[in-house]
């Protein structure tokens, strides 16, 4: 039973005012699908009673069976708030109807590229915190990736009910628990303070926070007690709030409020939260779970909740389910919370613009997207690709920020690497049907206006994971997405019969187009490699490959892990290097670059596109370069984007800018390969020094140069200490206590170094960080099940590259041996190529 | 000549320049007796061939190795044929050496060649052409109980088929001792009921009966006695029963191992004495090129690279490549750089893939120095294809690929008049070596003229000089390239720059400068 229709919603999302697009994120296993039952039920779409069983975003087969989420799911809901509380909405409303897109997101941190898909479109985030387990890793991953989006989050402490059944907490103790988690979101929302959102922390007296337990369906905000005690006291229900949260404490005798927690003959008060908050929860769960038959009906009635006739032959856990859903139907309260305290697309694009759009402040597009107008031109979002039920068709799943999108008319699909004013990566085409996405349904609606969460049919083979929808003709690209997760672990897939390849090629096509994350590419050695952000990751993107994209039986390699070749000292001679016409000669020096300027190049803070001016004015105040230097930088390297730079340090060099072109071709491909393994080359600084150019052009052409600035390039890296990086993972494991001396043992084995070790206050739980090679980390889960029994949860999110010791060109060293069996693995051969291979001598 | 201070130098570097060469060829030869020196290069059988024929100009092609033995060789043969008849010696060609070069024999209106050394027995279309290859020395016995020992590990003889044949192959430099190997094994398997299958190496090549032919269909059907019997087993019997190989690991073997690469390969080594079993590095090999045939899916500019200028059909193959390529709707530049090394290809940047039309030996180059991949017209077509097939099949002789060619073709246009339909042209394809969709450019494309003005992007227009004049140019691959670049050209700053000083410049030639040896 749906109670609203699609007409309903249709005309909801002609009014950006009130429409909430939201996300729920959290980590892994807080919650977030079961409490998202409990919104769909108020919505209808699942009948109540089961709430917290169906999970009805979880779409796939897999993740019912692993009971995890691993792509994010998108819901449209009608929500009616009480027109009472209309006035504490502080933003422009009209009416008291709202949409509510919602966005459940996936909680494990291979999938953390859902989550950031799913952020980008919408304007609000559901934190949801488990009240035992408290803030985790992922918790805080998304969390700053939230803030980062200037997404404003409100929270849920979730499972409360696991804190009063299994752990039986006292009052006290369950509001200090809470408390404390609540502050601990706050240290993460304040680490990331962002001046334009202003103070976005959390405060459970301004009814930010919730409470409650998304298996059960019930929970509340401060605001609903607010709402009964504020009669009963007659004060205003803002103050009543704020009375209801921190040191507030009643004192029923003098029936006067005090911020002590004494009275004054020194007897003990109750905390207000306590006192009125928690107490008819703790009596509800006494009475029902006691049975105490005779207490329950008094109860009911004093609490205004009214059971069905069936309903009051329930006994134990049944019936406190009931009476604690009529009693705080955690719809309600969750739902009215975000409707109250999350921004509607109207008034969060006047911010988000800046942070969204690529092009100036002042064009037509952003205009159109600063004032959300349904009028303005056409900019929409797509953040990621949804399979279709037609096999090997996708809907573009986006949001629409300006203008509307309609089938019909055509509009521009610009690609990531669309330039405006040219026409690479942009194709004009119509969309065929625009649709609502309704978690596993879909319903045809005839046109989506700005503000809106909407699929679009007919456009996915020019997309291939995400693009900038225009009408404009001067619009830029929305920025790109920035992932908290790099594709670290590699594959290689293999057709058994080969007479598959072409199946295996599409089906690698719509994986890549599935995933976010995910990259598929060939090598030099003709192998098909498949790269994702962690074991699962793999596992569950070569199962849908196998089952679903190619739908061919697969060989899989072992899984291996990219290295990146870097150097650890400036050269410690100049290279030389001639054409092959000896009438060029290239001089040139490596030297390494910090790890702060190689992680800004990545994050994009310091980019190929940036003014070359203010890139230099950076360089030299925040990472120390020479100013003259920073200047003339003349390329980023692999993909004219990477963390390797070559910078002209020459002085007056004749014929130098006509050699600039073959150097930056040359380099491209150089850093591409490096020269011990054909890795990746990373933070690597290669300094021309000098050039020797023949006076006749046809003799300093391309041929003699990229060849010439590739050996020059190796020659200086072999000359400054080349080394390796490899990925590492950051570890975080919960476990009781008993179990710690088996995690330790466990990642001693594998290199594994901890660095923080902490108890969760007021649970037997501790919190092991530590860092593990991502080579290490194959088979780590199962390895630390077997030695924990099974008591050991770790999460491995990817985390920084680290230097190697030593330096592969020492015979017989460790590093030595590992560049060989990489070498080997690409056909190459084992040693690494001698300097003067490179090197020329004068 | 490094203190000169002459702008060039006197060419003596030339000269005097030393050849790499491989140095058990070259010295092969200098130890032996007057007599054995004219065994070992078949002297009284070469004279007697040309003297019987009547060939009035005579051309001696000697790979680099042995060049040394060109004059003594000259010497005797002249002693030997009638008077009236002329030799002459070439340099070495600028391709392979192991095809007759054709073209410098006419320089001296030849009407025969002598190829001397190693080859690779392409098909010749002007020239009838005589091939020595030097007897190399090999231990019969011990090569026929090795390959029958790497045969019997195998469990080839052990199934139970009735009728199972080995097929014989061998390098050139064997072909003296080719016979009596193939007796001997025939000897020694027939106990075990398995047949060999041999035909032999020709000594002479004629040209083929009817040059530059375009009649694709029939050449590939016949089975034209000797030429193509070096390099495709053509029965189908034969297709799939093992090959025992003799002599060094080589490009030939290479090749082989490529073409074959459903059967296993047991080669034989006459200088280490050792067999191996080879099929174990074919599909390294296949996949190997694989990766290169996906990089050449990626390429929208092609240059296809005259490799020869000897080998049969070649010039029908370059025809062919250029309509395939522009069926597909990619540029291409024909381009004949002779023997091919990264500097040369390299001047060419806006190329994005080459295409080497070469004999089968010089085909396969492993381009990981070279800053474009290179593939062989075989791989072109696999990368034209819509469907990325790869079935491990692998086609190096020209005129299969052309029979092939032309049918795949008519498919090609039936399987087009159906998908047009609904097939977009400018959908962007995903490409596997990036992992990313690509969009195409598209060459020869007559229906650009209609398209809407959003499309035509500022691409269209170039830069033609330094004036700010502009020029549509359609469909020019190298004025795009140009527009990409950031220097075009010498510009004339008439007074932006400051005056300077007149400096003492470097003095010497581009080998070693006069302050050279001063600097660090």
């Amino acid at each position: 039973m749906v109670n609203f229709t699609v007409d309903q919603i249709r005309q909801l999302m002609d009014k950006p005012t009130n429409i909430r697009n939201m996300s729920v994120i959290a980590h892994v296993d807080h919650g977030k699908s079961t409490l998202t039952d409990s919104l769909v039920s108020k919505a209808g779409i699942i009948a109540s009673s089961k709430t917290g069983e169906v999970r009805f975003t979880d779409t796939r087969d897999d993740e019912k069976e692993r009971g995890i989420t691993i792509k994010s799911t998108a819901i449209s809901m009608y929500f009616a708030v009480d027109k009472d509380e209309i006035p504490s909405i502080k933003q422009k409303t009209e009416g008291n109807e709202f949409l509510i897109n919602l966005i459940d997101s996936p909680g494990h941190v291979d999938f953390s590229s859902e989550v950031t898909a799913a952020l980008r479109v919408t304007d609000g985030a559901l934190v949801v915190v488990d009240c035992v387990e408290g803030v985790c890793v992922q918790t805080e991953t998304v969390l700053r990736q939230a803030l980062t989006e200037r997404i404003k989050p409100v929270v849920i402490i979730n499972k409360v009910d696991r804190a009063l059944l299994e752990l039986q907490v006292t009052k006290e103790d369950l509001y200090q628990s809470f408390s404390r988690t609540i502050e601990s979101v706050n240290v993460v929302i304040a680490t990331y303070h962002d001046e334009v959102l202003g103070d976005v922390q959390v405060y459970p007296d301004q009814g930010t926070v919730a409470f409650g337990s998304g298996l059960h369906g019930w929970g509340f905000t401060l605001r609903q007690f607010a709402a009964r005690y504020a009669k009963k006291f007659g004060v205003d229900k803002e103050k009543m709030m704020a009375k209801l949260w921190g040191d507030n404490y009643f004192n029923p005798a003098t029936k006067k409020w005090s911020t002590k927690g004494a009275d004054a003959e020194g007897k003990p008060l109750d905390r207000a939260f306590n006192k009125f908050v928690l107490d008819p929860i703790f009596m509800v769960f006494d009475a029902v779970m006691n049975f105490k038959k005779d207490k329950i009906g008094p109860m009911l009635e004093k609490l205004d909740v009214k059971l069905a006739q069936d309903e009051r032959e329930l006994e134990g856990k049944a019936l406190l389910k009931v009476v604690m859903r009529k009693f705080l139907p955690a719809g309600d309260s969750l739902l009215e919370m975000i409707v109250i305290n999350l921004p509607s697309p109207a008034t969060a694009q006047r911010y988000r613009v800046e942070t969204l759009y690529e092009g100036p402040m002042d064009d037509e597009s952003a205009i159109g997207i600063r004032d959300c107008d349904p009028k303005g031109p056409l900019v929409c979002y797509i953040s990621k690709m949804v399979p279709t039920s037609d096999k090997g068709r996708f809907y573009a799943f986006g949001r629409v920020f300006s203008g509307t999108v309609r089938s019909g008319p055509k509009i521009r699909i610009q690609g990531p690497n669309y330039v405006p004013g040219k026409k690479e990566d942009l194709f004009v085409k119509s969309v065929q049907r625009t649709v609502l996405m309704m978690g596993r349904y879909v319903e045809p609606i005839e046109d989506c206006p700005a503000g809106n969460i909407v699929g679009l049919v007919g456009i996915d083979q020019f997309l291939l994971k995400t693009g900038t929808l225009t009408t404009s003709e001067t619009a830029h690209n929305m920025k790109v997405m920035k992932f908290s997760v790099s594709p670290v672990v590699q594959v290689a897939v293999e057709v058994k019969n080969a007479a598959d390849l072409p199946k295996l090629v599409e089906g690698l096509k719509r994986l890549s187009k599935s995933d976010p994350c995910v990259q598929a590419w060939i090598n030099d050695t003709g192998e098909h490699i498949v790269a994702g952000a962690g074991e699962l990751h793999l596992e569950i993107c070569l199962k849908d490959l196998q089952e679903d994209h190619a739908g061919v039986p697969l060989k899989i390699s072992d899984p291996v892990v990219g290295y990146r070749e870097t150097v650890k000292a400036e050269s410690s001679i100049v290279a030389l290097s001639k054409s092959q016409n000896k009438h060029n000669r290239l001089y040139a020096k490596a030297m390494p670059i910090d790890d702060e300027l190689s992680l800004a190049i990545e994050n994009g803070k310091v980019s190929a596109r940036d003014d070359f001016k203010v890139r230099a004015r950076v360089l030299a105040d925040e990472y120390g370069w020479d100013v003259t230097d920073a200047r003339k930088i003349w390329c980023f390297g692999p993909d004219t984007t990477g963390p390797n730079l070559l910078v002209d340090v020459t002085k007056g060099v004749q014929y130098l800018n006509e050699i600039k072109d073959s150097c930056v071709a040359a380099f491209q491909w150089a850093t591409k390969e490096g020269v011990c393994a054909e890795e990746t080359m990373r933070g690597v600084r290669i300094n021309i020094l000098d050039v020797t150019l023949h006076t006749d052009a046809i003799h300093r052409g391309g041929g003699q140069i990229i060849p010439t600035c590739r050996r020059v390039t190796y020659a200086a890296c072999l000359l400054a200490e080349p080394g390796l990086q490899e990925p590492v993972y950051l570890v975080e494991i919960q476990c009781p206590e008993n179990a710690i001396g088996g995690i330790y043992s466990c990642l001693n084995k594998r290199r594994g170094q901890v660095f923080s070790e902490e108890q969760r206050v007021g649970t037997p739980m501790f919190t092991v960080k530590a860092y593990l090679p991502v080579s290490e980390s194959f088979g780590f889960n199962g390895e630390l099940r077997a030695s924990t029994g099974g008591q050991a949860f770790p999460q491995a999110v990817f985390d920084h590259w680290e230097l190697m010791n030593g330096t592969p060109i020492e015979k017989g060293s460790k590093l030595e041996e590992l560049v060989r069996s990489i070498r080997i693995r690409k056909g190459l051969k084992p040693d690494i190529p001698a300097l003067d291979t490179y090197y020329d001598k004068l | 000549m490094a203190d000169s201070t002459a702008f060039s130098s006197s060419g003596e570097d030339a000269i005097a320049r030393a050849v790499a060469l491989d140095a058990s060829e070259a010295r092969s030869t200098t130890n032996l007796s007057p007599s054995e020196f004219a065994e070992y290069y078949e002297i009284p059988q070469t004279a007697e061939v040309i003297r019987s024929s009547g060939f009035k100009r005579t051309a001696l092609q000697f790979p680099d190795e042995l060049l040394h033995d060109s004059v003594p060789i000259y010497r005797r043969l002249k002693r030997e044929i009638d008077e009236g008849q002329e030799l002459y010696v070439l340099a070495d060609t600028s391709y392979g050496s192991c095809c007759a070069d054709e073209v410098a024999a006419q320089h001296v209106d030849a009407d025969a060649m002598i190829h001397y050394g190693h080859a690779c027995m392409s098909k010749t279309y002007r020239l009838p052409v005589i091939y020595v290859f030097g007897k190399k020395q090999i231990d019969i016995d011990d090569c026929v109980s090795k390959l029958v020992a790497s045969l019997r590990s195998s469990d080839f003889l052990s199934d139970s088929t009735p009728h199972k044949n080995v097929v014989f192959r061998h390098d050139v430099a064997y072909s003296h001792q080719a016979d009596a190997i193939a007796d001997t094994l025939r000897d020694v398997l027939c106990a075990d009921n398995v047949t060999v299958s041999y035909s032999p190496i020709p000594r002479r090549l004629d040209p083929s009966p009817s040059p530059p032919h375009t009649d694709t269909a029939q050449s590939n059907t016949e089975t034209n006695g000797s030429s193509v019997v070096a390099h495709t087993i053509n029965s189908p019997a034969e297709s799939d029963s093992p090959i025992l190989y003799v002599g060094p690991s080589s490009l030939h073997l290479t090749n082989l191992i490529m073409t074959h690469s459903s059967t296993p390969i047991h080669s034989y080594d006459p200088t280490t004495r050792e067999t191996q079993l080879e099929s174990t590095r074919t599909n390294k090999l296949l996949m190997r090129r694989y990766g290169v045939v996906q990089k050449a899916r990626d390429a929208d500019v092609f240059g296809i690279l005259v490799g020869t200028l000897g080998v049969a059909s070649y010039l029908p193959l370059i025809t062919h490549l250029r309509q395939t390529l522009k069926r597909a709707h990619k540029k291409s530049y024909t381009i004949s750089v002779g023997k091919l090394n990264p500097a040369k290809l390299a001047n060419f940047m806006e190329i994005e893939c080459f295409v080497l039309v070469a004999c089968p030996e010089n085909s396969l180059i492993e381009a990981k120095d070279f800053f474009r991949p290179i593939v062989t017209p075989f791989e072109l077509q696999v990368a034209l294809q819509s469907e990325p097939q790869w079935t491990g099949r692998y086609v190096l002789d020209f005129d299969q690929l052309l029979a092939e060619g032309e049918a795949g073709a008519e498919d090609d246009a039936v399987s087009k008049g159906a998908a047009d339909g609904e097939e977009d042209l400018d959908r962007p394809m995903f490409s596997l070596v990036t992992g990313k969709y690509r969009h195409a450019r598209r060459y020869g494309d007559g229906s650009e003229v209609t398209k809407s003005d959003v499309t035509s992007g500022s691409s269209a227009v170039i830069i033609r000089n330094q004036d700010g004049t502009v020029a549509t140019l359609k469909d020019s691959a190298a004025g795009e390239f140009l527009q990409s670049r950031t220097f075009r050209g010498l510009e004339t700053r008439v007074g932006l720059d400051e005056p300077s000083y007149l400096e003492q410049g470097r003095s010497g030639i581009a080998k070693g400068y006069g302050d050279d040896h001063g600097r660090e």
